[in-house]
């Protein structure tokens, strides 16, 4: 029996099967005159549970309150994956919230979000005001998907009570000086151990990241034509050869002990909340977890230390975002929620004041109320400061990020000998990643 | 053997095909249908998100020069060397030794197969705590009786050794089948041994691991293939050593804490599926574990065929 | 029923063992015992440890205080309070239940054709059915969410049942290796009588193989129950088929997670199985020695 024909046609049907299964059905997006009245039902998937999602509840009610052509379900708990697999298959929601700016690259490139443009054209919505940090990181090769929804600002949160004990007056504003506090406010055990120490400079620590330090040199990762720039930007070298320096005169190996015995980022056992840890980069969610964890410590905020005196003030800046699908079965609908949740400035405030993030339209930024608390604000002037950045979206991710990050961990363990020559392949390496994406 | 009429053969071949049919359905539509979309991918640049473009071999070839790949492959292998044999190993000892108590039998195989039941993050959040540098108890314990105990989870040479001892705790399901296999070795045979003078270590050698070789050979070949796959444990013991149990939206982004020690080739792949949308490429890595899985239990079983002379 | 593993102590006629032999067979008592307990502690810690931190403080757990500082049992009612954990119960319970069913009745014709029948391609089919598992769930997950999505079907726990009507992997294989362990002596038997083969699985083999068919039943029941990512990805926007392992998810926020809740949650879910594995498993090693192979 000829066994062959029937197998190679399995696998004919199969692969055809796959195609078209996998081939989004491309929508010709003709988007309404301006004025016409919008109605229906609207979908939306966010990644909050439970207390914060409840806050996402309040708000939406305000909206159909307002809209009462309008009606919208809401499915929390949905993260970035569950939104891809969704629209892959051709369902999906109408609005996607996600967590991170990971995924604009790619939703711009291959359309998964649309593009807002016409939109915001019709609507004449002014862009400026939202800042340009947050623009950056929600548009992607010219297409705008995505629409920033509240931000994060990343600060310098410093014990003050430990500063006063080593005779320090005030945060650091330089590198430099950083680096001289942190040794200051290091307490030594007996057997040479580590007690308490004034800065931990390991990159995989809490909030270290390379793209959370990168405010402190202004270093970019990316050139104009969109290769990797950490070989070539002096910035990169500066900030990597002064964490190395701190971690060397704290003995590497001492360094990774002490930081073991440390607790959890996000629990009561924070190092920085117990003052094992006297400065911290951290961001503005940090003071409600101060206020409600550690109400007997005194601690101050301040933008972090830069290598250049005339670039400080900001910090990193980055935020959750929210689009329109392109399996969207109510785009317009859509539209009119997103545009709600991002440029209606009372729906922002109170989204910042339930959510304690950064609101990110100028008048929100303004409001009183969010300025009343002196804390918050330093965090609001972080994220309007202009020297503040982010990182680039890109269409493979956070490829680039991480492919720097396992560099970044085998230079400061003392494997990589020479920066130079390290550096250059790590541009090589992320220029290979990145090719997995576009 | 004789050839048979051809009646018999049609009845007999419709009667294999009665028991084998819903499990043939299955393999062709859970397997070979996944498997060929797999190898389909593997040769083209997919993000989920728009149609498939056709690269050829370039996924593979990128394999050649990826850095956390061979990072991966190396901690994926020391695990399969290490983690497989010292399990099955282990699990033997223990279903002898349960064997072995008589009273309160029940007790403690209801003990001994606990670990198994707890779901794996939750028990890989406990060993992590328990075991962390400083501040758990094990440690504590260890300094009372002299010993400066390592920094387990924490440390790259320590950290697969201990995932390791986590996968010796939760032994208990690899136990039950090797108890199964032991109990069921013949209580003749033993006795004739005991008569011809043999002590307990060679009755178990000659006596108890050659009954209970397919069962040996059941636990290696799944033992590689599921430590081929080992992602869940690794990937939350390098989040919660770090200090980020808690992150939004999953895995921390440091995966394979400390130093890279943890990163399994699995963690790699799901990074680069559903991390970086590269399907495609993740595909690719897919099939060549595939193959490296099909290589290692082709062998094995082989080996176990000249062995045992097992039906074939 | 210890009384059936006392049978294999009992020894045969023979002269009683002299004061020395006694010894040492008490000493061996005694360290065997020694082992066991000692392995006891050590298995149970860790579940000690998460049922201590069931009952503490959202903030006190997963700190290094290990002992709480204040007890709060009502923190398993609090669980009830947050999720309907009846409702994901019943659903885990439906999963688990049917799931077990219909792999062992899809898996065991399969294992018994593949170590009792001859026939052409049997080592391939073995050897494919191996492959199975060798698939990564990453990449087979990604066309069959596809697949099941244009059938309409996620968003319910039917993608995870169906493919039970068709076989498990690791059932087949480790049934097949079982069934391996059963002589041939007993099918031949049968045949002669003139059984068939469906009759010779049913009447002959089937008793003999309860205990790997119960061992391979409770691994899949097990898998079911605690299985996470197979409802995570096909019914987490559906609450109304949440399984328990998705409630727990109900505890998680961006930055905060109660972990007590957790682990209450988690604890409440790991009883059912422990009370079944403890039941079964005694009528499982019973029904191994009670068909024992007396040469």
């Amino acid at each position: 029996m000829n066994k062959r024909m029937p197998h190679a046609l399995f696998a004919l049907v199969t692969a055809g099967l796959l195609v078209t299964a996998c081939t989004p059905a491309t929508k010709e997006n003709k988007i309404a005159d301006p004025g016409t009245a919008v109605s229906g039902t609207v979908e939306l998937w966010h990644f909050f549970t439970e207390r914060e999602a409840d806050a996402i509840d309040s708000v939406v009610k305000d909206f159909q309150a307002g809209h009462p052509n309008i009606k919208v379900t809401v499915k929390s708990g949905q993260d970035d994956s569950k939104v891809t697999q969704a629209i892959g298959a051709g369902n999906g929601p109408d609005i996607g919230l996600s967590y991170s700016t990971d995924i604009v690259g790619k939703f711009c490139a291959s359309g998964a979000w649309v593009d807002l443009t016409q939109y915001i054209n019709r609507d004449k919505v002014d862009l400026n005001q939202l800042n340009a940090t947050t623009r950056s990181y929600t548009e992607y090769d010219g297409k705008r998907c995505a629409m920033p929804f509240l931000a994060d600002a990343y600060g310098m949160f410093y014990n003050k009570d430990l500063f006063a004990k080593a005779g320090i007056d005030g945060p650091p504003k330089t590198l430099d000086e950083l680096a001289e506090d942190a040794k200051k406010l290091t307490v030594r055990n007996p057997d040479g151990s580590l007690k308490t120490v004034g800065f931990l400079p390991l990159y995989d620590f809490y909030e270290n990241s390379a793209s959370h330090l990168a405010p402190t040199v202004g270093a970019k990762w990316l050139t104009d034509d969109g290769k990797s720039a950490v070989g070539t930007d002096p910035a990169w070298k500066t900030l990597i050869t002064w964490q190395k320096s701190l971690v060397d005169w704290y003995g590497y190996d001492k360094l990774t002990k002490f930081r073991a015995g440390l607790g959890d980022e996000f629990s009561a056992d924070n190092a920085f909340q117990k003052g094992q840890v006297a400065i911290n980069i951290d961001a503005e969610f940090r003071l409600a977890f101060l206020k409600d964890q550690a109400t007997n410590l005194k601690y101050g905020v301040a933008p972090i230390p830069t290598a250049d005196p005339a670039r400080y003030g900001g910090g990193y800046v980055t935020g959750n975002i929210v689009g329109i699908s392109k399996n969207a079965k109510n785009p317009e609908a859509a539209w009119e929620l997103i545009k709600y949740l991002t440029t209606d400035d009372a729906a922002v405030i109170k989204l910042s004041g339930l959510l304690k993030n950064i609101p990110t339209t100028t008048k929100a930024i303004a409001d009183p109320t969010l300025n009343s608390d002196a804390d918050f604000k330093t965090f609001i002037d972080i994220f309007t400061n202009p020297n503040s950045s982010t990182s680039p979206p890109s269409s493979s991710g956070p490829a680039y990020q991480d492919t720097f990050a396992k560099f970044l961990t085998d230079f400061q363990a003392g494997k990589v000998k020479d920066i130079d020559a390290g550096l250059a392949q790590a541009d090589k390496q992320i220029n290979s990643v990145m090719t997995l994406g576009g | 053997m004789t050839a048979k009429p051809l009646g018999v053969r049609v009845r007999q071949n419709a009667t294999t095909l009665s028991f084998l049919a819903p499990a043939l359905i299955g393999i062709a539509v859970f397997f070979l249908y996944p498997l060929v979309s797999a190898v389909y991918f593997s040769f083209t640049k997919f993000d989920l998100l728009s149609v498939p473009k056709w690269v050829g071999l370039d996924n593979y070839k990128r394999m050649a020069d990826d850095p956390f790949l061979l990072q991966s492959v190396r901690n994926t292998l020391w695990m399969v060397v290490v983690f497989v044999p010292v399990r099955i190993v282990a699990a033997i000892g223990l279903s002898m030794l349960l064997t072995q108590l008589k009273r309160g039998a029940g007790f403690f195989r209801t003990i001994f197969y606990l670990p198994a039941l707890v779901p794996p993050v939750a028990a890989t959040i406990a060993f992590v705590y328990l075991l962390k540098p400083g501040t758990g108890p094990v440690n504590h314990f260890l300094e009372k009786i002299g010993i400066d105990g390592p920094l387990w989870f924490n440390s790259p040479a320590w950290a697969k050794p201990s995932l390791v001892l986590l996968g010796l705790w939760a032994i208990g399901d690899l136990m039950i089948i090797f108890l199964a296999g032991v109990l069921g070795v013949p209580e003749s045979l033993y006795e004739a041994a005991e008569l011809d003078g043999a002590n307990a270590w060679h009755r178990f050698w000659s006596i108890t691991v050659p009954t209970i070789r397919p069962v040996i050979l059941f636990a290696a070949v799944t033992g590689v293939i599921y430590t081929l796959q080992y992602f869940d444990q690794a990937a939350v013991a390098g989040s919660i050593a770090s200090g980020q149990a808690t992150v939004g939206g999953g895995i921390a982004s440091n995966f394979g804490y400390p130093e890279g020690s943890t990163f399994t080739y699995p963690l790699w792949l799901y990074t680069v599926g559903f991390g970086y949308h590269a399907l495609g490429y993740a595909n690719a890595l897919a099939m060549a574990l595939f193959v490296v899985a099909l290589g290692i239990t082709v062998i094995l079983l082989r080996r176990a065929k000249a062995f045992s002379g097992e039906e074939s | 029923m210890t009384a059936v593993l006392d049978r294999r102590a009992k020894p045969l006629a023979r002269p009683a063992p002299d004061r020395r032999v006694r010894r040492q067979n008490r000493l061996a008592w005694i360290a065997r015992h020694s082992i066991a307990i000692a392995l006891t502690v050590m298995f149970v810690t860790p579940v000690a440890y998460l049922v201590l931190l069931s009952l503490m403080t959202s903030d006190q757990a997963l700190t290094s205080d290990y002992w709480p500082n204040s007890w709060h049992p009502e923190n398993y009612w609090r669980v009830f309070e947050v999720t309907p954990l009846p409702h994901y119960l019943l659903n885990t319970v439906f999963y688990a239940v049917s799931s077990t069913t219909l792999v062992l009745l899809s898996s065991v014709p399969a294992a018994y054709a593949l170590a009792k029948l001859k026939f052409r391609g049997r080592n391939a089919l073995f050897l494919t059915v191996i492959c199975v598992m060798m698939l990564p769930p990453q990449v087979v997950t990604v066309p069959l969410y596809l697949m099941w999505a244009r059938y309409g079907l996620t968003g319910s726990l039917a993608p995870l049942i169906i493919p039970a009507l068709f076989g498990d992997a690791f059932c087949i294989f480790l049934l097949r290796q079982f069934l391996l362990t059963i002589p041939s002596e007993y099918l031949d038997a049968a045949r002669v009588d003139g059984c068939g083969e469906w009759r010779t699985l049913l009447r002959v083999v089937l008793p003999m193989a309860r205990p790997g068919i119960a061992a391979a039943g409770l691994f899949q029941f097990f898998y079911c129950w605690n299985d996470y990512y197979g409802p995570l990805l096909y019914t987490s926007e559906n609450e109304g088929a949440w399984t328990l392992t998705l409630g727990l998810a109900s505890f998680h926020s961006v930055h905060h997670v109660d972990w007590n809740l957790v682990t209450a949650a988690t604890v409440l879910a790991m009883a059912p199985l422990i009370i079944i594995f403890f039941f079964a498993q005694r009528a499982f090693v019973q029904g191994i020695t009670l068909t024992g192979f007396k040469g």
